[in-house]
């Protein structure tokens, strides 16, 4: 039982307490409750920012945020990179108050927002350290955008092959270029972008990183460039071409089946010899019913490998396979077909550039192959002649000096399609590597390509893809999540790309340097001026 | 079984009564005509409008014992720009007949100079209310002691109020008075009803009649010689009905002070200019507001009713014999987790 004793202290106690509760007013104010962590996860950061930004400031997927989680007192010196992923609207009233246009105005500002949900890239020790982040910011951590210093440990981890800057939402850090790793392409590269993206910028940006490395003896791998729309030599009209880079001019071998081209003192007429030209080359070009293909596998053995082209061709070569039991109209067949590849492919001559051209891979040059107006078959043919022939090479013993090779395929999806009858291409995919030869692919259909070889490409530079499939095929195949940046990818621009590659930490954005501009600063640049120690050019500050 | 024919029957009165089909009977027999609805002009006004709520919510109704949270306080407002919002109370409350002194005398002497409350039997199943209600007017005197002359104050609720705290309302209407700042209390919810028999709803009707009458504008009518009841004479004021924005489908009660009176067209005014807000249009956005930032969440109660467990724990006593002690057997048929 209560105690009426006891019943009086307790009133008296809670007399004073409700008179203590009485003078205990709170009041809040107006406070910076935006650009602060609120949640939610070691995979995702949210935080809010005002929804009424001048344009200036606005919040943009892509960019990169900084979260500074810095408490001496306790320990906390870890600073937080994030990228948006998405930005949506948000509230803290509840309901759909916000779904019919009311009002004329809103009243409460800062009860209205954006949220940014934004993806972790890492984060920073105080000794300026990156590592991949397995823990969240404290919460209300301080975000605002980052700045160009707090990128600086990127510059340690890019390679030597520049190609852009980083991009921070649309704005340039020009500070940062962005840069490939020579030793890291021998395990494939691939070039994703629809039409007008920028793909040929791109190349010859890379190939033009390419011709200053080699030139200043600095090259890890030769880079070799089947061009069939004529457009990497010259270039076409105010665009230019890689034979415009004068200053790392050595860096460059061309070879051309332009007649009109090759007169130039620096281009060679290409030629590949007959006895080059293999049953296999010929088989990629056209389909085949089982006969012909049995008739095409069984030539190297009925001539000799060196002059089967001429002998196919003449009389006694014809009975010769029919003695193999081909019927003759098989055989016609092969005739008529090998007859309208000779005719069409008039660099097939009695000599031949291929020796020059692994020569000059082997040294590290970027080696262009100008094959313009080539159908399309004739250029699959050329391409599998050369590779095979890199490829057959570059499995002979390695000698000292020799430099790794890049292959270039351009709409790659042909020959490296699920079910395409190109193993060539698939076997260079699959074990070039381990001779120092790589695929550099470049298409705009990445759905197409076989999903087992995709996952065998190390560096990714995807520029703007529409593409739902393409999109999903290259986030299944790529070493780095690329999953999370689906929206920014639909959202590039013209020349922006993500580069994933190893030996960089996540995903890079970048702007891809305009080829016309950096042919410019290259050819200003001084002899020992290293362009990624010293930040990169500035082609729009000139 | 349900008795669907009885159901039907309320369907049918609720078509003839509380449906109008035509306002003529409204109008007879409430005495109100289309001349008393008063456009109302948008006012500018640079001054600050200062909006009180309250909020009181159970933390838990154990059979022995019921523990409530209350909070009350003001959002302010300079034109469309919130200022600030101060809570003044914001503490649990248990109500309990054999200790509500306790509660209540401080706050009335500390706050209105007053001497206890006198509370009947009937009064003490509504401890709770009194108490936000004192806490929501201890509220509306910081407001007032915070105004400055020609300021609005606007108190969400009537002040047609129980009979033990109408004192305390008189010296907070004496108090707004003499600051000069205009004290209006709007009202969501409103008990005013019209007609015989049935009781039909006076503010909804009024609202349909205002459409016809004054249709896209703002308005308001006096209720003064009007056939509706509506605390005339308990109060020292006035008792309106007003619709804040055109566009607007809802009315609202609005009791003022009588010092009021001379201008309150002038105040309404005021308030349609602050009243269009997107977040809650046609409603004084400064109420809305403090609405927001005084309610109380079932998070909130939970959190403290875990608490109050974790205390009582750390007393000795465990969870199934607090629940042996206090639960509500109801609670226990429903399976409603109280404890």
């Amino acid at each position: 039982m209560v105690q009426e004793a006891d019943l009086s202290a307790f009133r008296s106690k809670l007399g004073s307490e409700v008179e203590k509760a009485l003078h205990d007013k709170k009041v809040i104010r107006k406070e910076d409750t935006t650009y602060r962590i609120i949640s939610k996860s070691v995979t995702e950061y949210q935080f809010i920012v005002p929804f009424d930004l001048p344009d200036e400031q606005r919040v943009e997927v892509g960019q990169i945020f900084s979260i500074k989680d810095h408490d001496e007192a306790r320990g906390r010196r870890l600073t937080f990179l994030a990228r948006v992923l998405d930005i949506q609207h948000g509230s803290n009233y509840e309901g759909n108050w916000d779904t019919t246009m009311k009002g004329t105005q809103f009243f409460d500002h800062e009860q209205i927002f954006n949220r940014v949900f934004a993806g972790p890239l890492g984060c920073v020790n105080c000794d300026g350290s990156f590592r991949k982040s397995r823990t969240i910011p404290t919460k209300f951590s301080t975000v605002s955008r980052a700045e160009r210093s707090e990128f600086k440990f990127l510059k340690q981890v890019m390679g030597d092959i520049e190609i852009g800057y980083l991009r921070n939402g649309s704005r340039l850090v020009e500070e940062i270029p962005v840069a490939l790793h020579s030793d890291t392409i021998d395990h494939h590269m691939g070039v994703f972008a629809t039409t007008g993206m920028g793909k040929s910028n791109f190349m010859k940006v890379f190939a033009a990183s390419c011709m200053r490395l080699a030139v200043r003896g600095e090259s890890k791998f030769g880079l070799l460039i089947v061009d069939p729309h004529g457009e990497y030599l010259n270039g076409k009209g105010s665009i230019k071409g890689l034979m415009h880079l004068k200053r790392y001019r050595d860096g460059l071998a061309c070879y051309s089946t332009d007649r009109k081209n090759s007169q130039d003192p620096g281009v060679e007429e290409l030629a590949i010899s007959e006895s080059e030209v293999r049953p296999e080359d010929i088989a990629l070009l056209y389909e085949w019913s089982p006969p012909q293909r049995d008739a095409l596998d069984a030539i190297s053995r009925i001539f000799d490998g060196g002059n089967w082209l001429e002998e196919i061709q003449s009389p006694d070569g014809l009975a010769r396979m029919m003695q193999e039991g081909f019927k003759d109209s098989t055989v016609n067949v092969l005739v008529r077909r090998i007859k309208n590849i000779l005719e069409k492919n008039k660099y097939i001559q009695r000599r031949s550039s291929l020796a020059n051209i692994l020569a000059s891979l082997q040294s590290g040059k970027v080696v262009l192959v100008d094959i313009p107006r080539m159908s399309d078959r004739s250029e699959l043919f050329l391409l599998s002649v050369i590779s095979r022939y890199i490829m057959e090479e570059y499995k002979k013993d390695e000698h000292e000096g020799r430099k790794n090779c890049l292959i270039t395929i351009e709409e790659a999806q042909r020959v490296l399609g699920a079910g395409s009858n190109t193993s060539r291409f698939e076997t260079i995919a699959r074990e070039g590597r381990k001779f120092g030869v790589g695929l550099c692919a470049i298409t705009q259909q990445p759905k197409l390509i076989d999903k087992q070889l995709l996952s065998q490409f190390n560096t990714l530079v995807v520029m703007g893809l529409g593409d739902r499939n393409d999109r999903i095929q290259l986030e299944e195949s790529a070493k780095q999540d690329l999953s999370t940046l689906d929206i920014e990818i639909q959202t590039l621009e013209k020349g922006e790309a993500i580069v994933s590659t190893l030996k960089i930490p996540f995903p890079v954005p970048a702007r891809i340097h305009r080829f016309e501009d950096y042919l410019r600063r290259l050819e200003k640049e001084d002899a020992d001026d290293a362009l990624i120690s010293r930040g990169g050019f500035r082609p729009f500050l000139e | 079984m349900w008795d669907f024919g009885r159901l039907s029957i309320v369907a049918e009165l609720i078509r003839d009564h509380i449906y109008l089909e035509s306002i003529d009977e409204y109008c007879e027999k409430t005495g109100v005509r289309k001349k008393d609805f008063v456009p109302i002009e948008a006012q500018d006004f640079g001054g600050e409008i200062f909006a009180v709520d309250g909020s009181n919510a159970a933390v838990c109704n154990w059979s022995v014992a019921n523990l409530n949270l209350i909070r009350a306080g003001f959002a302010v407002y300079r034109g469309r720009e919130w200022q600030r919002t101060t809570i003044t109370y914001d503490d649990v409350f248990l109500a309990d007949p054999r200790i509500c002194e306790d509660l209540f005398d401080p706050c009335l002497k500390a706050f209105f100079g007053l001497k206890g409350i006198d509370l009947k039997e009937s009064d003490l199943d509504r401890l709770s209310t009194y108490f936000r209600e004192l806490q929501e007017y201890i509220a509306l005197n910081e407001a007032i002691i915070e105004a400055r002359s020609g300021d609005i104050i606007l108190y969400d609720g009537g002040f047609d109020v129980f009979e033990p705290l109408r004192s305390v309302l008189a010296v907070i209407f004496k108090r707004a008075e003499d600051k000069d700042v205009d004290l209006l209390a709007v009202s969501k919810s409103s008990t005013l009803f019209w007609g015989e028999g049935l009781t039909l709803p006076f503010l909804q009707h009024t609202s349909y009649a205002g459409s016809l009458f004054v249709p896209g504008v703002p308005w308001y009518l006096d209720l003064k010689d009007k056939r509706v009841e509506h605390g005339q004479g308990r109060w020292n004021g006035e008792t309106y009905i007003a619709r804040f924005a055109g566009s607007s489908e809802r009315a609202f009660r609005v009791d003022a002070p009588s010092y009021v009176r001379d201008r309150i067209g002038s105040a309404l005014g005021k308030l349609v200019a602050h009243s269009c807000s997107s977040e809650c249009l046609g409603y004084p956005h400064a109420l809305f507001r403090a609405h927001e930032d005084v309610r109380i969440s079932g998070q909130e109660c939970d959190l403290l009713r875990l608490r109050l467990m974790e205390m009582l724990g750390d007393m000795g006593m465990s969870e199934p014999h607090v629940r042996m002690l206090m639960q509500d057997f109801h609670d226990v048929l429903d399976m409603r987790q109280q404890i």
